[in-house]
């Protein structure tokens, strides 16, 4: 264990240099280039010794590269960023459907056009369906810590299903912050060698992939059973992860929630703010708490709910947009919360496309206007975040 | 490895039983018979979507080897990956070969072709070139000749032509890669299986073109198969030739090509292809050949 100060794209490339994966198929993007470099460099100094470094040439041939590794039973690693992301769309749900226990980081960058290099969600939340395990880190020990434990959800018999470890561009990617770095020793505890479920070798063909007929609907239904057996494999993990590493990561989380009457949602880096938002905001006597979603798929509605159940008005905060319906995670939290028996108030506010910076002072904001919808009874959702700034 | 000298020395091994969903007289699912015989079962197919992809229908496979199909237009990535994976795993033996239609080659996949190819990745590609997009019905792709009818180049008043495009020369284009390539035909199965031999024997990436002749699309008799595979090679539509380290060798050499007129006369996609075509067609032919006589035996990419 060694404590080091590194980039979220650095953090990235430790968490694949630890699982020490076969595979590792590449192709630059912005801002994700760092992380693949690292990883070339360490290839050539020995440090990965069992791993086959790959170029290809685009990201549609990366997926489809990590899928026959992954098919053959090698265990995979990867990371893309934005277009690349998108240029894989198609390829993602072949890996899923295949159930390939790939983990990918992917570094969040809005989406052209207009060209922006700078941090939004809209990347990985269009691929929400795809079938993959998504989890989005708030800093970057979180981005080294969700590979360690992605390779054991995806790898787990009960699951078996890609995951893609997310972080926001630049924020993350391109920030050094003090990271704690697992020694190999405990990461072998934490997960012994791989042992592919599935593979091909000489003895025993396997067809992979082909066309089915009515069978389509039981191969989706099992994907799903797949990706929600993983909340249940997911808490087990971060029981072994707190035994080994000391550190400890709930399936959602929750900021001074107890007794938060205004309650925050939020996603990845922009929560650091508003957590530091809130505590001054508590020391004014205003009763705010946060949840941070930090995995998306599978969906934890019912942790959500729980978490949820003494808020009295919510702001889900959406750094991404869906255009002509608005923020892609309201929708989600208010279906969540139509099951529930507590139904606050909740407002939507988008905020932070393409990387404009979210300050304390527009948490701040946000909070105030929580304050006054829950007052007035009126949600609303505000989508240009140029009034405040 | 053995040379194959004649069809008696050709393998039993019959790796591709019935029970498969093919047209009657399809080429690309003998070829991949006949294939197999050298590949042996130690081999994992790659296939890209197309009409072989419906080989292996769940919960049934005509095939006694391993078959990944992906997507279409990463085949030869796919086999990449497979490739790199097998070989991590300690399966060196294993033979990565890709099954993949002209659409899937020519077209949508040329990328993912051309990087693996110029990586040298050790698999063998053996492209079925059915010259059209066949398994969503017979459209134009790259590979399609000049003059043929098509779904999406049909003949009419404004277009008596039908395909206008002269298609790709994939050889070459696979040659300046500097890696082994050849084309093949159905009718001489023992030139096909001598260069697989050659490709399997190959520490690096391999490119084996199959003229995939289609009943179905190309409209014939499909008892025709063969007999068409061979006229295709005697009237110099698809000359037998191979590229290895940038040089070139003519595998069949004639003195006089047959007119492809004979050739054009058995398929329906070429009925009605007005003689102005037919002549058009057969001067691109002649300039082929003779390029090809030319260069064989020399550096040719």
């Amino acid at each position: 264990m060694k404590h080091i100060l590194i980039t979220g794209n650095e953090a990235a490339a430790w968490g694949a240099r630890l699982v020490e994966p076969q595979f590792i198929p590449t192709f630059p993007i912005t801002p994700q280039t760092e992380c693949i470099e690292t990883l070339a460099r360490w290839k050539v100094e020995g440090d990965l010794p069992g791993t086959d470094f790959e170029r290809m040439e685009s990201e549609h041939s990366v997926m489809s590269a990590a899928i026959g590794a992954a098919a053959v039973g090698a265990r995979v690693f990867t990371a893309t960023s934005s277009q690349g992301l998108m240029l894989m769309h198609e390829v993602l749900y072949i890996a899923s459907g295949m159930r390939l226990p790939i983990v990918m980081a992917n570094i969040s960058r809005g989406l052209s056009a207009p060209v922006t290099l700078w941090s939004d969600h809209n990347d990985f939340l269009d691929q929400r369906d795809s079938g993959w395990i998504m989890f989005h880190a708030e800093n970057n020990q979180e981005v080294l810590d969700m590979i360690l434990q992605g390779y054991r959800v995806a790898e787990d018999p009960k699951v078996l299903l890609p995951v893609m470890v997310n972080m926001d561009g630049y924020v993350l990617s391109f920030t050094d912050e003090p990271v704690i770095i697992p020694s190999y020793e405990d990461v072998k505890q934490f997960m012994p060698a791989y042992d592919p479920q599935h593979t091909i070798t000489p003895d025993r063909p396997v067809t992979v992939g082909p066309p089915v007929m009515d069978e389509y609907t039981d191969y989706k239904a099992q994907a799903h059973l797949a990706s929600r057996n993983a909340l249940t494999v997911l808490k087990d993990i971060q029981d072994d992860f707190e035994k080994i590493f000391g550190r400890r990561y709930h399936t959602v989380d929750e900021f001074m929630l107890d007794d938060a009457e205004l309650v925050l949602i939020t996603q990845g880096s922009m929560s650091t703010t508003a957590k530091a938002a809130i505590l001054e905001m508590r020391e004014e006597g205003v009763k705010v708490g946060l949840l941070r979603l930090r995995v998306i798929r599978p969906w934890p509605g019912e942790i959500i709910c729980k978490a949820l159940q003494n808020a009295k008005a919510i702001a889900v905060i959406d750094r991404n947009i869906a255009p002509g319906k608005g923020g892609i995670m309201l929708p989600e939290i208010v279906e969540t919360l139509y099951h529930s028996n507590n139904r606050p108030l909740v407002s939507g506010f988008i905020v932070g496309l393409g990387g404009k910076p979210q300050t304390e002072a527009r948490i701040k904001e946000i909070t105030r206007k929580l304050a006054d919808d829950l007052a007035s009874g009126r949600p609303r959702i505000e989508w240009n975040d140029l009034e405040v700034s | 490895m053995q040379p194959i000298k004649s069809i008696k020395d050709i393998p039993e091994l019959d790796l591709f039983t019935g029970g498969s969903s093919v047209c009657a007289g399809c080429g690309p699912s003998m070829g991949l018979k006949l294939a197999l015989k050298v590949l042996g079962p130690k081999t994992v197919i790659i296939n890209s979507a197309g009409c072989m992809t419906l080989l292996p229908l769940f919960p049934n496979t005509p095939l006694k080897v391993s078959w990944i199909h992906n997507a279409i237009e990463n085949a030869a990535t796919t086999a990449a990956g497979a490739r790199h994976g097998l070989d991590a795993l300690g399966f060196k033996d294993m033979n990565v070969v890709v099954y993949a239609g002209d659409g899937a080659t020519y077209d949508i996949g040329f990328a993912s072709l051309s990087s693996t190819a110029i990586k040298n990745e050790r698999v063998i590609y053996i492209c079925y070139n059915n010259q059209s997009y066949g398994n969503t019905g017979f459209q134009c792709t790259t590979a399609t000749p000049y003059g043929s009818e098509t779904k999406t180049t049909p003949r009419g008043k404004e277009n008596p032509i039908g395909n206008t495009n002269i298609h790709k020369d994939m050889l070459k284009l696979m040659g300046v890669h500097r890696v082994y390539c050849a084309t093949a035909s159905l009718a001489y199965p023992v030139d096909f299986l001598n260069k697989l031999n050659k490709a399997k024997e190959r520490n690096g990436f391999s490119y084996i073109e199959l003229l995939g002749t289609c009943a179905t699309g190309w409209n014939f008799d499909p008892r025709y198969t063969i007999k068409i595979s061979r006229l295709a090679v005697r009237c110099g539509m698809w000359p037998l030739y191979e590229i290895d380290d940038r040089k070139l060798s003519l595998n069949k050499e004639f003195k006089q090509l047959k007119p492809v007129d004979e050739y054009l006369q058995l398929q329906g996609r070429y009925k009605q292809l007005p003689p102005d075509g037919v002549t058009k067609l057969q001067s691109l032919v002649n300039e082929h050949w003779a390029q090809l006589n030319e260069f064989n035996a020399k550096r040719y990419v």
